[in-house]
């Protein structure tokens, strides 16, 4: 995020795209309901009339993968009725004249005919957006799982660099992240084209300080991405680590992922329970799971904060650090013989100039939010403020593309995915939990009532939905939160693997599937006839 | 009735769920879990948590956890091992796959979930290990 979760507060104009976040993350919600009983507005654009979408100003039903249309009708608004913010676009950015170019076609009439959304309502959000003093965007994985994820995000950078949005109070772009310690994954340098603190690796100069620090050569090229990787298992890639990931229910296209899975040569996992990818191994190392270990973790809004032991780990269970460097003194590194965690996060500290001004101690009452470039700073709250890391904000010029598969006669209904507010992920961890289980016992199909209609589904029955890389069986919930043609499931459930669907395209830069956007064909089903749903076997 | 001697401890931690890094305090007893409290200090949430946070907490004690390692035997199936045995056939198999076919084939996939340290000893795992680059971490799905 672009500025603290505190500032969620702030905004007089609150824009939600492409986050369901009352479910994903719930506890900042609570921030914007504050704002919105502080009287700011609200307009939330998403193809599911979700519980934000009830809780709108205006609420934009967009179809599912045009955001980026919806976004460039926006600026075109913005421009054409004098709403940018002219002194901000002389001082702090560049490109603006060719972006004025470019968004000459991209009329709000153009914007409806791609999003559904009638041109009025994409006028009056934009009119609304761009006139207010403190305007803020929150978006999450329903902007970047797309082919087009990029070009959404920097249709969102251009909406807050034209109206002067970033760098103040209750302001900026703002990704929530997922997962408790993504943030830190990133930080911590495991990235293909980074290393620690997000210095690229293609650059000499750092690849001639890691060099002299990790004592051995190395490449200058980038890594592949874990994308990648997959697809050239078995062809270039035969062996993988795998640190608490259950990939074959998470990744898109989980045939494909199998068999990736099972071409390799030597699979290690670690993890806290014999997951689907787990049994795929020929080695599983117990992990301590998060009660059971010290560390840190960074959350959303870059804040740096620390885990603590809480209770023994069972049986022989060990921290994930001690067992990788494990096995690393086994294969002759050096470097890698820590005792405590306490040594590698002072490590990481020292090679990562956004990391400088902490360590392991200093970082102990969580109140650092990096960058914090030296000893003393008391960290950045607020990024973007004064001026840009890189100098001048540029605007992109983007264009809107079709997802990479879009409706037909055969596969007539757009599948989209995502999250519930009782299950976390694959549920390999509320899934052993009782109360959820009782909240949430089964995965459902949400389909429009005359969806079901049409295609003679009803409530509490159940389907067979299909698209063009496999089928899962699913019960069917009618509700009005799915548009007319859109049909929605969460990908939580083993039972349920939705991802045997999914994966029909990649952001070609970031390699994020568009797991946001799959056409699929649903037909009625005797429950007798279920598919099974055996994830791992033969 | 039952009476038990041992202490209630607090330990001050952040939920292990979403990125919103909520700050609460593990309740424990008998070195099992038996509540959660919010931080009202919280920078994060100031007091609040979701139903994960507050009551997902049992898995940490679920008979499915792993307690020991596991490797596959000569018939392709998981069998006990112990750690001494399950880090050699882990390293060596990492060692023969870049003698046969060189150290652009190993790969190496972190958690989100995991403490920063050990992503950090994930990516330096690689880059000391084999020279690349060839990590990543679970946040492209």
């Amino acid at each position: 995020m672009s500025n603290p979760l505190a500032d969620m507060e702030k905004p007089d104009v609150i824009f939600c795209i492409g986050t369901n976040m009352t479910e994903a993350h719930p506890v900042a919600a609570t921030r914007l309901k504050k704002a919105l009983a502080r009287g700011a507005r609200m307009i939330v654009a998403d193809p599911r009339r979700i519980r934000l979408a009830e809780m709108a100003d205006l609420y934009l039903p967009i179809r599912v993968g045009s955001d980026t249309a919806l976004l460039l009708g926006m600026a075109h608004v913005i421009v054409r009725e004098g709403l940018a913010d002219s002194e901000f676009i002389a001082t702090r950015t560049e490109g603006y004249d060719e972006l004025v170019d470019h968004l000459q076609e991209k009329t709000p009439e153009w914007a409806e005919s791609i999003t559904g959304v009638p041109a009025a309502l994409i006028e009056e959000a934009a009119v609304l957006y761009g006139s207010s003093d403190k305007a803020a965007i929150y978006y999450t994985l329903g902007i970047t799982e797309h082919i087009c994820g990029v070009e959404n995000v920097q249709s969102l950078c251009n909406l807050a660099l034209l109206t002067g949005n970033f760098g103040r109070e209750g302001t900026g772009v703002n990704p929530m992240r997922g997962q408790n310690n993504i943030q830190g994954a990133g930080d911590s340098g495991a990235l293909p084209n980074n290393y620690p603190g997000f210095q690229p690796v293609d650059d000499a100069a750092n690849r001639a300080k890691f060099e002299k620090a990790y004592g051995r050569k190395m490449d200058l090229e980038k890594g592949i991405t874990k994308v990648t990787a997959l697809d050239q298992c078995g062809d270039r890639i035969f062996a993988m680590l795998i640190d608490g990931e259950n990939t074959v229910v998470s990744d898109p296209d989980q045939e494909h992922c199998i068999h990736a899975l099972k071409s390799l040569e030597h699979l290690v996992v670690i993890d806290i329970f014999l997951t689907e990818t787990a049994e795929l191994a020929d080695v599983v190392l117990p992990a301590t799971s998060w009660a059971e270990t010290d560390g840190n973790f960074v959350n959303t809004e870059r804040r740096i904060q620390r885990v603590r032991k809480a209770v023994e780990p069972p049986g022989e269970a060990r921290p994930d650090w001690w067992i990788i460097g494990q096995i690393a003194q086994r294969m002759g590194m050096s470097g890698m013989d820590f005792d405590s965690p306490v040594p590698i996060f002072n490590e990481l500290c020292e090679l990562s100039p956004i990391y400088a001004g902490i360590d392991w101690d200093l970082a102990e009452g969580g109140q650092y939010q990096w960058p914090i470039p030296y000893r003393g700073h008391p960290g950045t709250p607020r990024l973007h403020e004064g001026e840009f890391i890189n100098g001048r904000g540029k605007f992109s010029f983007t264009d809107y593309r079709d997802p990479a598969e879009t409706i037909d006669e055969d596969y007539p209904l757009w599948l989209t995915t995502g999250r519930r507010l009782e299950s976390y992920h694959t549920r390999t961890q509320t899934g052993r939990s009782e109360g959820i289980n009782q909240l949430l016992p089964e995965e459902t199909l949400e389909v429009h009532p005359s969806d079901a209609a049409r295609y003679g589904l009803h409530d509490g029955g159940w389907a067979r939905m299909s698209s063009r890389r496999g089928a899962v069986d699913v019960k069917v919930e009618t509700t009005r939160r799915s548009p007319q043609g859109t049909v929605f499931a969460s990908f939580s459930f083993a039972e349920v693997p939705i991802n045997v669907l999914t994966g029909s395209g990649y952001d070609p830069i970031t390699h994020t599937a568009e797991l946001k956007v799959c056409p699929v064909h649903v037909e009625p089903i005797a429950e007798g006839a279920k598919l099974a749903a055996d994830l791992v076997g033969e | 009735m039952n009476v038990t001697n041992s202490e209630t401890k607090t330990t001050r931690t952040i939920c292990g769920y979403c990125g919103v890094g909520c700050s609460l305090d593990l309740v424990t007893r008998d070195n099992r879990i038996i509540a959660v409290h919010p931080d009202f200090d919280g920078p994060a949430n100031q007091g609040a948590l979701c139903v994960k946070g507050q009551f997902a907490y049992d898995y940490v004690h679920h008979p499915d956890r792993l307690t020991h390692p596991l490797v596959r035997d000569e018939a392709g199936q998981l069998q006990r091992a112990t750690w001494d045995e399950a880090l050699q056939r882990a390293a060596q198999g990492f060692m023969d796959v870049e003698q046969r076919h060189g150290r652009h084939a190993v790969y190496g996939v972190a958690s989100g979930r995991t403490p920063s340290e050990a992503n950090y000893m994930m990516q330096k795992f690689i880059r000391v290990g084999f020279g690349t680059s060839y990590i990543d971490n679970c946040s492209r799905a």
